[in-house]
């Protein structure tokens, strides 16, 4: 009520200072970030190389590219990779978050330890787990061969370095969904788990029918967020296995990096970063709405 | 003060219930359960830093040295590679992109928390959808841009790129901050004669250093541990930064991994600083604290 006149009786410089205020971002963005959108799309058209934008060649580095299986895998990988990403981290940071506010000695030492794998630099721990797995006499190997699994080759082999690059990403990830999930539990009011256990529901049922409800917005949120960190990774799994044995772990991320800046492939690059890039644009305009909406209800 | 006997009421309830020996034992027990699953976890979790860290200071198998722990690694590296030089061009880079990105990103948040309409939602929206892009679709444009403009294999080429990549989410999280200060406090100082420009500066920015620190924080982090574009742009010597670096030397020598591990250590050190000193102000994935938060 008080606020209303203060508000109508804004001054007329005020329009104008935040026209000011906001300008240099607004350049930035379209220099740094709408700039290369626009010349994207133009590549995506052309089949030129780093150097010559070359002549326009339509729609067809996308119907040549996108049918290939080459492609093809990558999207399939790229999926298994996101789904892996979400739902590991997810359960374990959930589990994490909901054991650290029961009472635990030294919970707050825990809580700013297991952020570690998200501070890390990439690079680093992506050292530490080549150590830890690459060769036959690494650590791992070594403990499952002494184990009788025979020689493991998690690198090597398509399928385990499968496994192995989706746990590294869990790995990774575990920490973010942890403090996603700590901060939503923190919001859900004591009160409404004291009448549920007041109404004879037990733990689970709490969980199940109080907790999960309770904080569905921002597990919605956190897993989209996640998703759209886990297509746009690239150093996790370039850094493991280049992409490799033989594809098995090349995500669509990956492949445009290898046909840009090995193949020197620009075209057919840009195209399925720009699928990507189309795919995500969809996916974030969508959060962003639905975010928007729940905060109106 | 009158306030502590309220938020203390709920509690009674529970100690009415007279505690007996068997489920306070019970308790007691079930909190050292958790303490020990934890524990292992924790270990778990922490088996990639504490390699790092171990095989740094370990001597290598052919050493003179007999001892568990050395330095002889470190001394290795400072001889025989640039890591100094890498550690000086991220901490330069880094500390370029954390000043201009806020510089950039607190008006611009002052005017997301404080602006209405149409234009203002919009903006809201193109932030939003801009940092969940991949970075490859703008990396490749601005390679070749760069590399007409000399700025390829330069580090301000770099700190452009980092800038452009952190500005949105510096920009929410900022946002975020501001909209927790009362708009009450600035429309007193206009009705005393300070301009907008002058509240934003006096009133707002002075009140939001947790914000601000806040964001300082995520940029820091990306600019240090980013690898694609370091890798997409730097390739002569002069210009390496640790992750690249890092990277070159751990292949070039897949073998010594005391001294592969002493460079990574070092590179370690910097966001374990800020993490330590700041973990109050970090929020995760920047973007995701600053949903939380609006």
């Amino acid at each position: 009520m008080t606020t209303a006149p203060t508000t109508t009786r804004m001054r007329p410089s005020r329009k104008r200072t935040m026209l000011l205020l906001a300008a240099p971002s607004v350049v930035l963005l379209l220099l740094i970030c709408t700039y290369p959108l626009v010349y994207a799309a133009i590549q995506a058209v052309h089949n030129g190389s780093l150097i010559n934008t070359g002549q326009y060649v339509g729609l067809q580095n996308f119907t040549l590219t996108l049918p290939t299986p080459e492609f093809r895998n990558a999207a399939l990988f790229t999926v298994v990779f996101l789904l892996a990403g979400v739902f590991g981290s997810w359960a374990i940071g959930l589990g994490l978050a909901l054991l650290l506010r029961m009472p635990v000695p030294g919970a707050k030492v825990f809580r700013v330890l297991l952020l570690l794998p998200w501070v890390m630099p990439i690079v680093v721990s992506a050292t530490a787990w080549n150590w830890l797995v690459a060769t036959r006499d690494s650590p791992l190997p070594t403990i499952a061969r002494a184990l009788g699994f025979g020689d493991v080759l998690f690198l090597a082999d398509p399928t385990l370095a499968v496994i192995t690059v989706c746990v590294v990403k869990v790995w990774l990830s575990f920490p973010f969904m942890m403090l996603m999930s700590s901060s939503a539990l923190a919001s859900v009011e004591d009160s409404v788990y004291e009448a549920a256990r007041l109404d004879g529901a037990g733990p689970w049922q709490r969980f199940w029918f109080v907790t999960l409800p309770m904080t569905a917005k921002s597990t919605y949120i956190s897993w989209v967020l996640m998703a759209i960190f886990c297509v746009n990774d690239f150093p996790t799994i370039y850094l493991l296995t280049g992409g490799g044995p033989v594809d098995a772990t090349s995500s669509l991320i990956v492949l445009a990096y290898r046909k840009v800046f090995q193949d020197f492939q620009t075209g057919p690059g840009v195209a399925i970063a720009f699928t990507m890039t189309f795919v995500l644009a969809i996916v974030s305009a969508l959060l962003f709405s639905r975010i928007r909406k729940a905060d109106v209800a | 003060m009158s306030l502590a006997p309220q938020a203390a009421a709920p509690a009674p309830p529970a100690a009415l219930q007279p505690p007996t020996t068997g489920t306070s034992a019970r308790a007691f027990r079930s909190q050292w359960l958790r303490f020990a699953v934890l524990l292992v976890i924790t270990l778990l979790a922490m088996a990639p830093v504490l390699t790092t860290v171990l095989l740094a200071f370990r001597p290598a198998a052919d050493s003179s040295e007999s001892s568990l722990f050395t330095l002889e690694n470190f001394e290795r590296v400072l001889r025989d590679t640039d890591v100094l030089r890498w550690l000086a061009n991220s901490l330069l880079v880094a500390c370029s992109t954390v000043v201009v990105s806020v510089v950039v990103a607190a008006p611009a948040g002052y005017v997301l928390s404080r602006g209405r309409g149409k234009v203002v939602g919009g903006f809201s929206l193109l932030l939003f959808v801009l940092q969940s892009l991949p970075v490859i679709t703008s990396v490749i444009p601005l390679f070749i841009l760069f590399s007409r403009m000399g700025l390829v294999d330069n580090l301000l080429g770099l700190t452009i790129v980092y800038v452009g990549s952190t500005i949105s989410v510096t920009t929410w999280m900022m946002a975020a901050y501001f909209d927790s200060i009362p708009a009450s406090l600035e429309e007193a100082a206009w009705v005393d004669g300070l301009s907008v420009f002058g509240s934003f500066s006096r009133i707002v920015l002075r009140n939001s250093y947790p914000g601000i620190l806040s964001a300082a924080v995520f940029a820091f982090l990306l600019a240090w541990n980013d690898y694609l574009v370091a890798l997409v742009f730097l390739h002569s010597d002069a210009v390496l930064n640790l992750p690249v670096g890092l990277q070159n030397f751990f292949q070039q020598n897949a073998t010594d991994w005391g001294g592969v591990m002493a460079v990574a250590v070092i590179m370690l050190l910097p966001p374990c600083i800020v993490f330590a000193a700041l973990h109050r102000y970090f929020s995760v994935g920047g973007i995701g604290g600053a949903l939380a938060g609006r």
